[in-house]
C-alpha cells in the first residue's frame, strides 16, 4: 500500500505508512473475522456431509443442495418466502407513502416530532413488536375481544398461527423502513414544483400523476426492495406470529440450525437466500438505472 | 369548490391519523396490557395494576439477561466506534490502494441478511467453542454495528476542516496533539452517536443472538423470545415497555448531551 | 541578501503525478521586519510557497532559511511560524482565549504567563473583553482579528497569511488592512502574505513578488512593480495599461504602428523590437497637437467612475485607455475629436530595468 497523508510534513512515507496499517488493522481483522471468513465458511459448510451438530470436515458434496432440490416441502417453502415478501412489500409501500408524503410535504412546527413517531419503532426490538401483534391477533386478543364484545361473531376468529398474522405483524413492522427510505428518495420533490404545475393549469390529480409520482418513484422503489429482502430474510416473527405453522426459507434455516443440527443443510438454505438477495438487489438497480434514463 | 377541497383535507387527515395508529398500534397495546395481572393473555385488562412490574423484576431470568444485554451491548459500543474510529480515520484522511475494497468491506454487511449473517457467525465459532459465550455474541454484533459506526463517524470526520487541524500544527501541536486536543474533540458527536446506535442494535438484536446464544450468555430478546414460545402473558408487556422506556431515555439523553440529530 | 532574515533558494514544488512543477525554482528574501506580498492569479503558485515555508508542504528542492539555517527539515509543528488562515481556520470548540493560548500551551508556557500573554494578545488587536466568547459568536473582521492574536501570541519567527482580507465585505476589507499594516509595524514581525488583489498587496506589502505560473517574475517595490514592470505578465497583471509594440527608431525614439513616433526614456539599442506601455492616468488631455508623443483621436466610448472618467480613444488602429480626474473641466462627451499626450518618463519600456 502506497499512503499519501494530507497533514504533517513530518511524517515521512514510511512512518505514515506504519500509522495508516494501525488505523487499518483493528477494524479490519474484526471485519474479516465478524463477516468475511462466516460468508466464506458458510459457502464451503454448504458443501460438507451432514453429521448432527459438527461439521464432517474434508470432502465436498451437494448432498445438501440435492436434498433441497428435489424435496417438494422447500420448493414450497420458497414459494411462500416469496408470497409473504411479495404482501409485505407491496402493503407496506401502500401504507407508507401516505406517511411519506406527508411528512415530506408538511410545514407543520410539529415535523420532527412527526417523523420521529413514525421511525420510533426501530428502537423497538422486533421480539417486543411482534409480541404486540400477538397481543392484538391472539385468540383473545384485541380483534377478537372487540369482535364478540359487539357480539359481531361466536368464535374466535384465527388471526394468529398463520401467515396472515405474519405478514400484518411484519408489514407494520417494516413501514418505518420504508418511510425512511421514501423520505430520503423525496429529495427532488419540491411544492414549489407541484405550485409551478398548478399554475401552469395541472388539477391536484393532473399534479400528482404528472409530478409528484414520477419524482417519488425512486424512492418508492427503494423502500419497495428495502422492505422485500427484510421480509425475506426474516425469521422471528413470522416463527411467533405462525406459532411454527408458517414456513419460510428463514424459519427453516434457524429449524436446521438450532433444533435438528444440520448444518450443511442450513448453511444450503442461507447460501440460496443470499443468491435470491442479490439477484433481487441486481434487478432493482436495473430498475432504477431505467428510471433515471 | 371549497366544499371539496375542505372534504379532502379531511379525508386526508383522517388517512394519515389511521396509519399512524396502525403503526404505533402493538406498542400502544403493549403498554396498555402492561397494566393487566392475569396469567393469560386477554383484552381488556381487567385491571390496573403494577404486578407485572413486579414480576419481572422477581424474575431472576430476565433480570441477569438485563444485565447482559447491557454488557454486551456497552462492549459492542465501545469496540466498534473504537474500530470505527480508526478505518473512518483511515479512509478519509489516507489514500492507498486497496481503499474500495476496505470500502466494499465496510459497506457489505448492509447487503447481507442477518440470518445469514448469523449462520455463518455460528459456523465460524462452534468449532473454536464460542457458541453461548460473551465473546461469541460480541464478535456476531460486531459485523453487523461496525459499518454503522464507520458510517456516523466518517460523516462527522468529513464536517472536520482539515485547515483547523493545520492551524494547530502550525501552531506547535504536533500530531498526536492534533489528533487529542482537536481532531477528537470535534468528532466526539459522532463518536457518542456511533456509540449509542451501536449499543441499540445490540440490544435490540434478536435473530443473529438467538443463533449463537441458549442459556449462558441469553440476551433479553432471545429470552423473551422463548418465552413467548410458550407464554403470552402480560409480564412480557411489562418488560417491554421497560425495554421501549430504555431505549427511549438512551436517545433523549444523548440528543440533550450532544445533539444526535446533528451528529447522524 | 546573505544577512536576511528570511532566505528562500531555489525552491521547487512538483506535484506527484503532475507534469510540471507548481513551484519552479523561485527565490528571495526578505530583511527582518519587511512585509511581502505573494501576488499572483489563482494557481500561480503563492499559496503553495506559503505552505512549504509554514512546513504543511514538503519542499520537491530548495531551502528555505531562516538566519541562515535552513528549516526545510524541521516539523511543521517545530518551526515556530504563526499563520493567519483563509478562512481563519479557528478551533470551533475553544473560546476565544483558549484558541490563542492553544500556541503556549503547546509550548508549556506556565498558566500565568499564558494568560498575561493572551491578555496583551486581545489588546493588540483589540478585541479586550472578548476572551471568553466562543469562536461562532463572533463577527469576520473579530474571527480575523482572532486569529491574528492566536498567531502573533508564540512570538513567531515569521507570521504566514494566507488570503488575509478574501473573506471580509468591501468596507470591513479596508479597515482590516490598515489593521494588519499597523499591527505588524508595531510588533516588527517579519510576514509573508498571499493574494491575488493587486490594490491589497499594493496597499499593504513593503515589497511585492509576482508569480506566474510557478515561476516569480519580479519582485520590488510597489512603485517599481507598478511603474516599471518587467515582463509582459507583470505590466498587464498590475492595473490598466495600453501596449504598444514597436523598434526603436533612435535614442528614446520607436516607431510604433500606425502612431506618430513614440519617445520614450530608457535604453534601448537602435533597430531593436520594444514593448512598451502607457498607463491610463498618465495620458492627459492636451490643449494643441504639436507637443511629442500627442494621439488626436475620437472619443469612442466612456465609463463614469466617480472620480475618474474612462475615456476610450480610437487613433487610428489603436484604442488608447486613458482615465481623466472628472474634476478637469469640461469634460469630452462621446464622438468628440480629442488629443492625449503622455510625458516620455511615464512610457514604460517593458522588460528593462529603468533608466
Amino acid at each position: 500500500m502506497s499512503a499519501a497523508v494530507t497533514a504533517p510534513a513530518a511524517g515521512a512515507p514510511a512512518a505514515s505508512r506504519g500509522i495508516l496499517l494501525l488505523l487499518l488493522l483493528p477494524g479490519l481483522v474484526a471485519l474479516v473475522v465478524t463477516f468475511l471468513l462466516p460468508l466464506l465458511w458458510l459457502f464451503r459448510a454448504s458443501f460438507a456431509s451432514s453429521a448432527v451438530g459438527t461439521l464432517s470436515g474434508g470432502d465436498w458434496t451437494s448432498e445438501a443442495y440435492t436434498t433441497v432440490l428435489f424435496d417438494p416441502f422447500y420448493w414450497r417453502v420458497a414459494w411462500n418466502t416469496l408470497v409473504l415478501g411479495f404482501n409485505v412489500a407491496v402493503f407496506a409501500v401502500i401504507l407508507s407513502y401516505p406517511i411519506a408524503l406527508f411528512l415530506a410535504r408538511t410545514q407543520s412546527r410539529f415535523r420532527g416530532v412527526l417523523t420521529a413517531l413514525a421511525v420510533a419503532p426501530l428502537l423497538t426490538s422486533s421480539v417486543v413488536r411482534t409480541y404486540g401483534w400477538m397481543v392484538i391477533f391472539g385468540d383473545r386478543g384485541v380483534i377478537n375481544s372487540t369482535l364478540q364484545a359487539l357480539s359481531l361473531t361466536d368464535g374466535v376468529i384465527r388471526l394468529t398461527n398463520n401467515s396472515l398474522g405474519a405478514t400484518v405483524a411484519l408489514i407494520e413492522i417494516l413501514m418505518p423502513y420504508a418511510i425512511l427510505a421514501m423520505l430520503s428518495g423525496f429529495g427532488r420533490l419540491n411544492v414549489q414544483l407541484e405550485e409551478a404545475a398548478a399554475m401552469l393549469g395541472a388539477n391536484r390529480l393532473r399534479v400528482f400523476t404528472r409530478i409528484v409520482l414520477p419524482l417519488s418513484l425512486p424512492g418508492v422503489l427503494t423502500a419497495a426492495l428495502l422492505v422485500f429482502v427484510l421480509a425475506i430474510s426474516s425469521f422471528v416473527t413470522p416463527r411467533l406470529m405462525g406459532g411454527g405453522r408458517v414456513f419460510v426459507l428463514g424459519t427453516e434455516v434457524f429449524n436446521e440450525a438450532t433444533v435438528t443440527l444440520n448444518w450443511p443443510l442450513a448453511a444450503a438454505l442461507s447460501v440460496m437466500l443470499l443468491v435470491l438477495f442479490s439477484s433481487i438487489i441486481l434487478l432493482y438497480q436495473r430498475a432504477l438505472r431505467a428510471l433515471e434514463v | 369548490m371549497q366544499n371539496t377541497s375542505m372534504l379532502g383535507r379531511v379525508a386526508w387527515n383522517t388517512l394519515i391519523t389511521l396509519l399512524y395508529l396502525f403503526l404505533l398500534a402493538p406498542i400502544v397495546i403493549v403498554f396498555i396490557i402492561s397494566f393487566d395481572t392475569r396469567q393469560y393473555l386477554a383484552f381488556p385488562p381487567e385491571s390496573f395494576s403494577f404486578g407485572s412490574y413486579v414480576k419481572v423484576f422477581e424474575n431472576a431470568k430476565f433480570i441477569s439477561a438485563f444485565w447482559r444485554s447491557l454488557a454486551i451491548g456497552a462492549i459492542v459500543g465501545i469496540v466498534s466506534v473504537s474500530a470505527g474510529m480508526l478505518l473512518s480515520l483511515s479512509l478519509v484522511r489516507y489514500k492507498f490502494r486497496g481503499k474500495a475494497a476496505v470500502n466494499f468491506l465496510i459497506l457489505a454487511p448492509f447487503l447481507v441478511p442477518h440470518i445469514v449473517l448469523a449462520v455463518g457467525v455460528m459456523l465460524v465459532i462452534a468449532p473454536i467453542g464460542l457458541l453461548d459465550s460473551y465473546p461469541g455474541i460480541v464478535l456476531a454484533h460486531l459485523g453487523i454495528t461496525i459499518p454503522y459506526t464507520v458510517r456516523t463517524i466518517t460523516m462527522s470526520l468529513m464536517a472536520v476542516d482539515t485547515r483547523v487541524e493545520e492551524a494547530a500544527l502550525v501552531h506547535g501541536a504536533s500530531p498526536a496533539m492534533v489528533f487529542w486536543r482537536i481532531t477528537l474533540p470535534l468528532v466526539r458527536p459522532g463518536l457518542i452517536a456511533g456509540a449509542v446506535i451501536a449499543f441499540l442494535i445490540s440490544f435490540d438484536e434478536a435473530t443473529i443472538s438467538l443463533f449463537i446464544v441458549s442459556v449462558k450468555a441469553s440476551t433479553l430478546p432471545t429470552e423473551i423470545y422463548h418465552y413467548l414460545e410458550y407464554s403470552t402473558d402480560p409480564q412480557i408487556a411489562a418488560l417491554s415497555v421497560i425495554l421501549i422506556l430504555i431505549s427511549i431515555g438512551v436517545v433523549v439523553a444523548v440528543e440533550r448531551l450532544v445533539g444526535l440529530r446533528r451528529a447522524i | 541578501m546573505a544577512d536576511h532574515h528570511v532566505i528562500i533558494e531555489n525552491l521547487v514544488k512538483t506535484y506527484p503525478g503532475a507534469q510540471k512543477p507548481s513551484v519552479d525554482h523561485v527565490s528571495f528574501s526578505l530583511p527582518r521586519g519587511e512585509m511581502l506580498a505573494l501576488l499572483g492569479p489563482s494557481g500561480c503558485g503563492k499559496t503553495t510557497i506559503l505552505r512549504m515555508i509554514a512546513g504543511l508542504i514538503v519542499p520537491t528542492s530548495g531551502a528555505i532559511r531562516l538566519d541562515g539555517r535552513d528549516v526545510s527539515s524541521i516539523p511543521v509543528y517545530k518551526r515556530n511560524m504563526g499563520m493567519v488562515f483563509q478562512a481563519y481556520a479557528l478551533f470551533p470548540h475553544m473560546s476565544v482565549a483558549e484558541n490563542i493560548s492553544f500556541g503556549l500551551e503547546m509550548r508549556k508556557v506556565g498558566r500565568a504567563e499564558r494568560e498575561e500573554r493572551v491578555r496583551k494578545a486581545l489588546d493588540l488587536v483589540k478585541l479586550a473583553g472578548f476572551g471568553e466568547r466562543k469562536v461562532s459568536q463572533l463577527s469576520g473582521g473579530q474571527q480575523q482579528r482572532a486569529a491574528i492574536a492566536r498567531s502573533l501570541v508564540i512570538e513567531p519567527e515569521l507570521l504566514l497569511l494566507d488570503e488575509p482580507l478574501s473573506n471580509l465585505d468591501a468596507k470591513l476589507r479596508d479597515e482590516m488592512r490598515d489593521e494588519i499594516r499597523d499591527i505588524q509595524a508595531r510588533t516588527g514581525v517579519t510576514a509573508i502574505f498571499v493574494t491575488h488583489d493587486q490594490d491589497e498587496a499594493l496597499s499593504m506589502a513593503d515589497r511585492l513578488a509576482v508569480m506566474s505560473a510557478g515561476r516569480l517574475e519580479q519582485i520590488g517595490t510597489p512603485r517599481e512593480i507598478f511603474d516599471r514592470p518587467q515582463t509582459d505578465f507583470v505590466a498587464s497583471f498590475i492595473g490598466a495599461g495600453t501596449f504598444f509594440e514597436g523598434k526603436v527608431a533612435g535614442p528614446g525614439v520607436a516607431a510604433v504602428d500606425g502612431l506618430p513616433p513614440l519617445r520614450f526614456v530608457g535604453e534601448a539599442a537602435v533597430g531593436s523590437p520594444v514593448r512598451l506601455m502607457v498607463r491610463p492616468h498618465r495620458l492627459l488631455l492636451a490643449g494643441e497637437h504639436g507637443q511629442p508623443n500627442s494621439f488626436t483621436g475620437v472619443v469612442e466610448h466612456i465609463v463614469y467612475r466617480g472620480q475618474i472618467l474612462t475615456l476610450s480613444v480610437r487613433c487610428g488602429s489603436r484604442l488608447l485607455q486613458a482615465d481623466l480626474p472628472t474634476h478637469a473641466g469640461v469634460l469630452p462627451q462621446k464622438g468628440d475629436q480629442v488629443t492625449l499626450t503622455v510625458a516620455p518618463e511615464d512610457v514604460t519600456l517593458i522588460g528593462r530595468e529603468a533608466a
